[in-house]
């Protein structure tokens, strides 16, 4: 058995094609898809923080500590407009019409001292489509002005400080969540790494599956091998372990990849999240979540190695094996569902138990007594369909079809 | 020395609708079941060099495959040095060197680990391997291409890896089906040379064929089979004499006959 083991995985490291596929994808792409996100989104936002802003303002007269602190500000350039403040249509159309980004339209009952007017009311007329940072920018002046207005009227009141904390927010509720950070970010990505997980083993699979099974027999190898002094359980064994190691491989590297290249690009706060995240969740929990792995990977294999050596050729082989990848999907996605939790008839469902279970461990609430369901279902599912595949291995029909 | 006796197989249809008009019309084809063979019987001695002849579909491959062990006969005897291959499939694959003309090699590895990894899965050890690797070397002609992929060989070069691989483990009958269709004349004559070597070393050769110039060159016996049946058993002289002159025509007159 460990003679065709041996072979198989000789033959898969000389592949250039599959080992592109199950290493160097993984660890090229993701830092690809992470840093190029990370780098358009920062310059995008970049760019609209340090943009020069061209605006207007209606009624400036009436509010000249504002026009001036809006003068003073670096990054804005004013446009000089002749509209009226109830000419609507005409000050759209200078959005519209690209002439300026903003349009601030002061009223002239506007008044530095609250006391007198009571609260002011601007109008900010901009397209509030697309990313834009003209309110943040202009937020920031206007509630610097705010503000002060503000102080300066509590003061002429005489109204002492805590008071006025009080006058500003009646009731300040204080939240304290018994979830610690863990469970609450568990409960959030928890559910995408067993899918992620799940579909790599997959696809990892996959490509040494049709070349073991359907490729022999393309290739006119299989003949010679079948009548050659192993028996078939042993042949059998020799593949299946070739395929669920290339599976869990490639899943390893794929999340090794995405986790070392996440630390190395997130950095500053991120990175303290991150280590602090994968910190809490103890070795045990490591190691069942791959303990577990085990008999699904064991699943994925039995069951691919069965349909590629039914097929005759490679691409046979492939189209049985694509829409594997939406079977598999199903239990997953229904794990992910909200208020479906490791109990009951769901602990028995294979798959779906073992989903739940890792999204539990990385939560931190695991209840370590629906492991015996889990792995009773999964290995006793796993041994069943590798006894089919051994059965399918003996079948004269199917190895000469 | 291969002793077969009224070998048998049947195969279930599964979708008569996809069977050729020529398989319809075959009088094997009994209800659900297509009877590939019904009746087959030969036996080749020590140093004897049998050819199987008959024409497409009559069940030759179907016989060398269940003589190699890879098909399980419904009934019927196959007995290689007394040993049942029957009832002790993987003893007797030991003994059993088999090619043919469709067999491929692992394209990712070298000739060397093809030939290694057979020899491997016959239980011999690295040392054993390693001096029959370059016997078979010498003997073939192997050591310019030995140690490349298996991928970028000539058709010549591939079915000489594959005779080394078929006869690593010395075996005691070698069967070949079609060794020499689909290839070139340089390594057709590759083939019938190696022929010649196995019976120099008194090893029985049975091979099917479709050319009847490599039978009156190598045969010492002749078996036709048609539609699954043993038509003609009996050595070459008496084949020949079946009709005046070709062997074309004994062939005929075998099946006519039959």
């Amino acid at each position: 058995m460990w003679l065709v083991f041996q072979k198989e995985i000789k033959e898969l490291l000389r592949d250039r094609k599959t080992l592109f596929f199950m290493v160097a994808l993984p660890l090229l792409l993701f830092p690809l898809i992470f840093g190029g996100v990370a780098y358009f989104s920062g310059k995008a936002i970049e760019k609209a923080q340090s943009r020069v802003l061209t605006y207007a303002i209606i009624g400036g007269e009436y509010a000249p500590t504002l026009s001036a602190k809006i003068t003073a500000q670096d990054g804005l350039k004013r446009y000089v407009t002749k509209v009226q403040s109830d000419n609507v249509s005409a000050i759209t159309n200078l959005v519209k019409s690209e002439k300026v980004d903003f349009v601030l339209v002061i009223p002239n009952t506007f008044n530095d001292d609250i006391l007198k007017i009571g609260q002011n009311k601007l109008t900010l007329y901009l397209n509030d489509a697309g990313l834009n940072m003209v309110q943040r920018r202009l937020n920031k002046i206007i509630d610097n002005l705010a503000e002060s207005n503000r102080d300066k009227a509590f003061i002429s009141l005489g109204i002492a400080e805590e008071i006025q904390q009080g006058l500003l927010e009646p009731i300040v509720i204080d939240k304290i969540s018994t979830a610690d950070k863990r469970e609450d970010l568990g409960e959030k990505i928890g559910g995408l790494i067993p899918y992620m997980i799940f579909i790599l083993c997959l696809q990892g699979a996959m490509l040494p599956a049709t070349d073991i099974g359907a490729g022999e027999k393309e290739r006119g190898t299989l003949e010679t091998l079948l009548i050659s002094p192993i028996s078939r359980n042993q042949l059998v064994l020799g593949k299946f372990f070739t395929i669920a190691f290339a599976g869990v491989t490639s899943a390893m590297v794929t999340v090794g990849s995405l986790f070392v290249w996440g630390v190395l690009l997130s950095q500053g706060m991120a990175i303290e999240l991150i280590t602090e995240f994968m910190g809490a969740i103890s070795a045990l929990d490591f190691v069942l979540m791959f303990a577990m792995l085990i008999p699904v990977v064991a699943i994925f294999s039995a069951v691919l190695l069965s349909m590629s050596i039914y097929a005759k050729s490679f691409k046979e082989a492939q189209g049985y094996m694509t829409p594997l990848v939406f079977i598999v999907i199903i239990p997953i996605i229904l794990a992910m569902l909200p208020g479906i939790k490791l109990e009951g008839i769901y602990a028995w469902v294979p798959l779906m138990n073992v989903a739940l279970a890792i999204k539990e461990l990385i939560k931190g609430t695991m209840d370590y007594m629906a492991l015996i369901p889990i792995f009773l279902s999964t290995t006793a599912i796993a041994g069943l369909l590798l006894t089919f595949c051994i059965y399918w291995f003996n079948r004269e029909k199917v190895l000469f079809r | 020395m291969i002793e077969i006796k009224q070998l048998a197989k049947k195969f279930k249809v599964e979708n008569p609708k996809k069977l050729s008009e020529q398989e319809k019309k075959d009088p094997r084809l009994k209800g659900r079941f297509f009877h590939s063979v019904q009746n087959v019987n030969f036996i080749c001695d020590t140093g004897q060099v049998l050819g199987l002849l008959g024409p497409n579909g009559a069940g030759k491959t179907t016989t060398l495959r269940m003589l190699s062990s890879a098909l399980k006969p419904d009934s019927g005897s196959i007995l290689i040095d007394g040993v049942d291959v029957l009832a002790n499939p993987i003893v007797a694959r030991q003994k059993i060197g088999f090619l043919s003309g469709s067999t491929g090699l692992y394209g990712r590895l070298s000739g060397r680990e093809n030939i290694e990894y057979f020899g491997k899965l016959h239980g011999m050890s690295k040392s054993a391997i390693q001096q029959k690797i370059e016997e078979l070397a010498q003997l073939l002609d192997l050591y310019s291409f030995l140690d490349r992929r298996c991928e970028n060989y000539s058709t010549g070069m591939k079915q000489r890896v594959s005779i080394a691989r078929a006869v690593v483990h010395s075996p005691k009958v070698v069967v070949l089906d079609e060794p020499t269709t689909g290839l070139d004349i340089m390594a057709t004559q590759t083939v019938l040379e190696f022929i010649r070597t196995l019976k120099k070393q008194q090893v029985p050769v049975i091979f099917s064929t479709h050319h009847l110039d490599e039978v009156n060159e190598l045969c010492d016996t002749v078996t036709v089979i048609d539609e699954g049946k043993t038509k003609y058993n009996g050595d070459l002289h008496s084949f020949r004499a079946l009709s005046n002159g070709s062997l074309h025509n004994s062939f005929m007159t075998s099946i006519e006959k039959g």
